[in-house]
């Protein structure tokens, strides 16, 4: 048995960097899924003599235009942000990891179609394509997340396929192959395994890209309805007041810059791990 | 009717009218800048005017192109007190309850050599509305409009087939009676719409169109009247109330309206050089319920339903106190205002749930579809958790302006039938007309969402067009507005507020409900 330092995670918390990451998402993920004990308020009640109150021990990040107080807001918006986050990326990263397979592994027709679909699909800008689906969708959760599956499905279909592209010729797929594998074996025994790194890599540094695509919608007013405590939801709060009430979209922010700080070290951290060529670099 | 060159308009005094509103100063200590020649002015619109052609006018942004570049033969006087003043006319006079005579001033002349205007182009101006196949937008406004006679080179008599109350106060001195050059707009095909028109009276002409950011205009060098104060003027196109005042304080524009949240603010810390006034509006925001949608066919469901709205929440909150609440769809000093509404403008819940329980309903779960801005989204909000208290479950569906004001057409697909609630607010004229003009039988599945259809209030509105007597006329329109609250379908909300920021160095000259007259602008 591997000593833990030899681990993965032994050596992501040997790095400071990952370290600090995995603080930061630990504790927004505890503080999402703890939200209603820790948070001082119910994040929709109504308090009109308290509106647009400062930070102060009563409301540690002030209140709202309806006098809603903020902390609670956030926690609870930090359950929609992951919600989405770890739904939408799962989803995506699933497709995109069939279809890349499929296109790197399958012939050559179907990966020139699959290719295709998913540089199509890669230049569509999301905003636009929220906006179109927005007007035809209900407007909810679900709609933010179709729409960040259909723009980042393909992300993970062009790694994935790149990957077994590069693999789907090595030796010891050859070898395999001369001693009789199947397609399951090949595909399931020997690919998958070694296209999960970058799989890995990719999913956690887009984990912010959602939440913060998420908060976008919702600033646009196209995520999620009015009154639902999503982080996009308090800056949009926060910007419609600015000028009178500059904490509330300050306090909006924080959690979104929080979250993006640490998938992005996460992220870096798990390449720097699981990537040979800079494991031997170091 | 007598020739005058200004005069108010009958039963409108703007003092009823500002009654609660004060011309907040926000004034500099400094010395006002002296202005160098060729200045310029910068004015805040809202939106994009649509184009050049009153024929496919649609609202105030075009009244703000027009006001600058064409003329009419009388206009808006700028000020408190709703009233108009002579433009192209010399004098002009009702000679019978449907004949109005006008004179022209003589040497008023068209742009780019199209020589003087005279009364072929008023005229040409107004019965073009009439054109079936010209589609125009603004016909209502109109009403009975006949035609014009033209009695001479500078003088005419417009007729109307029955008598039009409100031809003094909307089809002359608002978009109706804009005046286009026959010649010019005969040399175009007939419309105005494809380009900047060839010929312009107005003070100014537009130079330049930078879509989705500004239209440039400059002096009009063949302008008739007096030459304007500032060389050229933009209308400098942001949407965004925020981004607008924050346009303002950065010196990017010199005349916007700001939203109500800013007001508190404005006053306590005025922006160096500002100065914000604060003007009633005429505009009118109203939750509407189908009456034809199965949840609301009971009448007590729609009656629960107004009486859990609570109107002094949603002013507190989505209008920062600014406005008052607004006893119909006729605005405080216009003739037909009532007084009261026939429901109290606090919520009664326990009033709201006996009459849900009457109708045999435990929980009602209801949508309202709103506008993306925040007033209408602060506003959805309040009533979401206010009316939790009846037993009412609010869910709020949220539109951009364009998927919004189509909910309710009929043409625009099936969407029109499954409406449940709608926030929304008109814009209006000093005139109850144009606010009753939405609510008649033949409007449903056109801009009457409430499908609210009753044949006394379509009775009362033909007949109301047509009352000279102020009396009568004012009577009319208030049985109006009790039926349209008496049939559930209908909670007032507020008229609004219109508050302008503007720089101390220019003295705006705006209508009474604060919209902004800018061919009348001065330098301070």
């Amino acid at each position: 048995m591997k000593p833990f330092r030899r681990t993965l995670a032994g050596r992501l918390l040997a790095d400071p960097q990952a370290a600090i990451a995995m603080l930061i998402i630990a504790a927004l993920v505890l503080a999402a899924v703890f939200a209603d004990l820790v948070a001082p308020y119910d994040y929709s009640a109504m308090n009109l003599a308290d509106r647009f109150a400062r930070p102060s021990a009563d409301y540690w990040l002030g209140t709202d235009n309806l006098g809603r107080d903020t902390f609670s807001r956030l926690l609870q918006g930090g359950r929609i942000a992951l919600y989405v986050a770890l739904t939408a990326v799962s989803v995506s990263a699933l497709i995109g990891l069939a279809l890349g397979m499929i296109a790197g592994y399958g012939p050559r027709w179907l990966d020139n179609v699959l290719l295709f679909s998913f540089d199509t699909l890669r230049a569509y800008p999301t905003i636009i394509l929220a906006l179109a689906l927005a007007a035809l969708l209900p407007r909810g959760l679900s709609t933010v997340i179709i729409v960040v599956v259909i723009t980042s499905f393909s992300e993970y279909g062009r790694v994935v396929r790149t990957q077994t592209l590069s693999l789907k010729h090595a030796e010891f797929i050859l070898a395999e192959r001369a001693m009789g594998a199947g397609f399951g074996r090949i595909v399931f025994h020997h690919l998958l395994p070694n296209v999960l790194g970058p799989f890995f890599i990719l999913a956690a540094m887009n984990l912010p890209v959602v939440i913060t695509i998420e908060a976008g919608m919702s600033f646009l007013g196209i995520g999620v309805p009015p009154g639902t405590p999503s982080w996009g939801a308090t800056l949009k709060d926060g910007f419609d007041h600015i000028r009178t009430t500059p904490w509330i979209i300050i306090a909006g922010g924080l959690p979104l810059i929080l979250v993006t700080l640490g998938f992005t070290f996460l992220g870096e951290a798990l390449r720097d791990q699981l990537d040979p060529k800079l494991r031997r670099g170091r | 009717m007598t020739s005058s060159r200004q005069r108010p308009l009958a039963g409108i005094n703007r003092r009823q009218l500002l009654a609660g509103t004060a011309g907040l100063s926000a004034l500099t200590m400094l010395p006002v800048k002296a202005w160098a020649e060729g200045t310029q002015l910068n004015v805040r619109a809202y939106l994009e005017p649509d184009n050049f052609d009153p024929l496919n006018a649609s609202g105030f942004l075009e009244e703000l192109l027009y006001g600058c570049i064409y003329r009419k033969l009388i206009q808006y006087t700028p000020g408190d007190d709703w009233g108009y003043q002579n433009d192209l006319a010399d004098t002009i006079e009702q000679t019978s309850p449907t004949t109005i005579a006008f004179t022209m001033k003589p040497g008023q002349m068209w742009s780019d050599g199209y020589g003087e205007i005279t009364a072929e182009d008023i005229k040409y101006s107004m019965e073009r509305h009439m054109v079936e196949e010209n589609n125009s937008r603004i016909k209502p406004d109109l009403g009975p409009f006949s035609h014009v006679e033209v009695t001479g080179t500078h003088s005419g008599i417009i007729h109307l087939d029955k008598p039009f109350a409100p031809i003094w106060t909307i089809a002359l001195p608002y978009l109706a009676g804009t005046v286009v050059c026959k010649r010019a707009t005969e040399e175009a095909g007939g419309k105005l719409d494809s380009a900047v028109p060839p010929t312009v009276a107005g003070p100014y002409r537009v130079v330049e169109q930078r879509l989705g950011e500004r239209w440039v205009l400059e002096r009009n060098p063949d302008f008739s009247g007096p030459t304007p104060d500032f060389e050229r003027v933009d209308l400098v196109v942001i949407v965004d109330e925020s981004a607008a005042e924050i346009a303002k304080e950065a010196g990017d524009v010199d005349f916007t309206a700001v939203g109500p949240g800013s007001v508190q603010r404005l006053q306590d810390t005025p922006p160096e050089g500002t100065t914000l006034s604060l003007h009633p509006s005429l505009a009118y925001y109203w939750i509407g319920l189908n009456v034809n949608h199965p949840k609301f066919e009971d009448i007590r469901v729609r009656q629960a339903v107004q009486h859990a709205i609570d109107v002094p929440a949603i002013l507190q909150a989505a209008f920062f106190d600014v406005a008052d609440p607004a006893t119909g769809i006729v605005a405080p000093g216009l003739i037909g205002h009532r007084p009261e509404g026939l429901i109290p403008p606090q919520a009664d819940f326990a009033k709201a749930r006996a009459l849900l329980d009457e109708a045999g309903i435990d929980r009602l779960e209801i949508n309202i579809d709103v506008l993306n801005n925040v007033t209408a989204t602060t506003t959805a909000q309040v009533m979401q958790a206010m009316m939790s208290q009846a037993g009412i479950d609010l869910n709020i569906s949220v539109h951009e302006s364009g998927s919004f004001w189509s909910l309710g057409v009929e043409s625009d697909g099936d969407r029109w039938k499954d409406l449940e609630l709608t926030l929304k607010r008109f814009s209006m004229t000093p005139d109850p007309y144009y606010a009753t003009a939405w609510f008649v039988s033949d409007q449903i599945g056109d801009w009457n969402w409430e499908q609210f259809s009753n044949p006394e209030f379509d009775k009362l509105h033909e007949e109301a067009l047509s009352e000279t007597d102020t009396d009568k006329r004012d009577a009319m329109y208030r049985r109006m507005q009790d039926l349209m609250e008496e049939s559930g379908a209908y909670r007032f909300i507020t008229h609004g507020a219109t508050p302008n920021l503007y720089d101390t160095d220019i003295v705006p000259a705006t209508r009474p409900d604060g919209l902004p007259l800018v061919q009348f602008f001065r330098k301070a």
